[in-house]
């Protein structure tokens, strides 16, 4: 029973489960912790790189509220009692080397990389916002506020890597568009497996 | 008069039913008996996910919709569980009543294993025709799903209990191995008086059109006992946990098939060892992964003590 000492506690506090879509908020929670878990992952391959540079201290700043959110999704799933997805063995490596690899771009690499993924994230939570509002606004109001208020912060970190003069990458768009359809591929394989 | 035309109504609509299940059967391929399982949850529960279920179980319940209107001209084709509204006291729902006669032909079972014979006696006893019967498979698929569905209600029912006993500090908290033998014992504990039979009910269960019911049922037993364990893992030791646990469950169950000691005590031995090992296993792992950490941590320091000797004697 691995990792005995650290997971378990007395019992697991739970989110009432009769009138929810079961279906529809296990693959929100699954993706979305998924997706934080990743974000993690790519600021921790960059700090590795660039974590002495100039940029260092910005990347460790949205590394940290990455993190925030990261904890936020594991006290959901829990609560939710939901499954999570059988690839994070894989986007553990995965984003890792996305990180480290645009790192070693230099800084505007890194920059980039981090544009292209917060706008899919942005993007992808705008449209859990929708579902969810299309669903039920007043049942899943404390999620709804949760999603809302990562997008908000996933949007800053957009703006803070546009400033950073992410576009001034060599071969920007072409790098972008291929982030983008990397986070389009995960987002689709985390929700179902 | 109303008492009159009730009892009248009732006995009528009990000969109705019993026909229309001589008459549906030739009409609709097996298919709708596997989906007559698939109207087998338990109503109140709501612990197991069953995805299996819900789908089929919409498909099969608008057809009877139709047959409805003359017997009981009510509105939209409801599901009630008990009295109330417009609704006569015995109008029940097509998986009611075949949940009645399942769970009525578990009595049979010792007697008969899991077959027609056995949910046909169960359907007597309800005062419905044998002919009843033919609602289901002749392998007895549904009754031995409907039976594990019940069991592992009861089992979640027991483990909820048990916790708010220890929330309410009327009990102790176990440690996390007495807690899971408890509960695995406990569950096939539940199998003791159809053991004889039981066998055969595994091998019906692997039956190719049975594995994702059956299959769906496991993993969520096994889910419900780690969740009241008090698992709160949110990375792949979630499935390592599910997946050590389901091991040790189905070797046991195979164990207990084999067993002829007194009580099982034998069975329960086997699972205390097997138990232990996998706390072992885990306490190793957990030993093997730091003891990992510290070495590299010591070759880092040695590299970096050697580089900076190096480096020392170049300058001088």
């Amino acid at each position: 029973v691995p990792g005995a000492g650290a997971a378990l506690r007395p019992c697991s506090s739970r989110v009432a489960q009769d009138g929810i879509n079961k279906p529809v908020i296990d693959r929100i929670i699954r993706v979305d912790h998924a997706g934080e878990y990743g974000a993690n992952r790519i600021y921790a391959g960059q700090m590795a790189v660039l974590g002495r540079s100039s940029v260092g201290p910005v990347i460790q700043q949205m590394w940290n509220q990455e993190k925030n959110h990261l904890k936020r999704f594991n006290e959901l799933m829990v609560a939710y009692r939901v499954r999570p997805t059988v690839l994070l063995p894989f986007w553990n490596v995965a984003g890792f080397v996305l990180g480290a690899g645009t790192a070693l771009l230099g800084k505007k690499g890194a920059m980039a990389c981090t544009v292209a993924v917060e706008e899919s994230i942005s993007e992808h939570y705008n449209n859990q916002i929708r579902t969810l509002i299309e669903e039920d606004p007043e049942k899943y109001k404390e999620l709804l506020q949760v999603i809302k208020q990562f997008r908000d912060e996933e949007q800053e970190h957009h703006d803070t890597g546009l400033e950073h003069d992410a576009e001034a990458t060599p071969a920007y768009s072409v790098l972008k568009t291929a982030i983008q359809l990397g986070c389009k591929a995960a987002i689709f394989l985390s929700e179902r497996i | 008069k109303m008492a009159a035309a009730g009892g009248l109504r009732r006995a009528g609509w009990r000969l109705w039913r019993a026909r229309r299940a001589v008459v549906r059967c030739p009409q609709y391929p097996p298919r709708c008996a596997l989906q007559a399982s698939a109207a087998l949850r338990a109503p109140s529960d709501e612990h197991k996910k069953e995805p299996w279920a819900s789908s089929s179980q919409q498909h099969f319940d608008s057809p009877p919709a139709g047959h409805q209107p003359e017997q009981k001209p009510q509105g939209p084709y409801p599901s009630y569980t008990g009295l109330g509204g417009q609704e006569s006291e015995d109008y029940e729902s097509e998986e009611q009543l075949q949940h009645r006669i399942l769970t009525a032909a578990l009595e049979f079972v010792p007697e008969h294993g899991w077959t027609a014979e056995a949910i046909a006696e169960g359907a007597k006893t309800l005062g419905l025709s044998v002919a009843a019967a033919g609602l289901f498979h002749s392998d007895g698929s549904e009754l031995i799903l409907h039976f594990v569905s019940e069991c592992n209600t009861k089992l979640s029912e027991l483990l909820k209990n048990e916790q708010k006993l220890v929330q309410l500090g009327r009990a102790e908290k176990k440690p996390i191995d007495e807690f899971l033998r408890d509960a695995v014992e406990a569950r096939l504990r539940m199998l003791i008086p159809y053991i004889e039979k039981w066998p055969q009910a595994l091998s019906v269960l692997l039956l190719p059109r049975n594995i994702p019911s059956s299959l769906t049922l496991l993993t969520s037993m096994i889910d419900d006992i780690w969740h009241y364990a008090g698992d709160q893992s949110t990375d792949f030791n979630w499935y390592t946990r599910r997946a050590v646990l389901t091991a040790i469950y189905n070797t046991t169950e195979l164990v207990m098939m084999q067993d002829s000691s007194p009580g099982f005590e034998d069975t329960w031995r086997f699972l205390q060892n097997r138990v232990a090992d996998a706390m072992t296993m885990s306490n190793t792992a957990t030993q093997v992964q730091s003891t990992g950490e510290a070495v590299v941590q010591g070759l880092m320091g040695a590299a970096v003590t050697v580089s900076n000797a190096g480096t020392s004697r170049a300058v001088r």
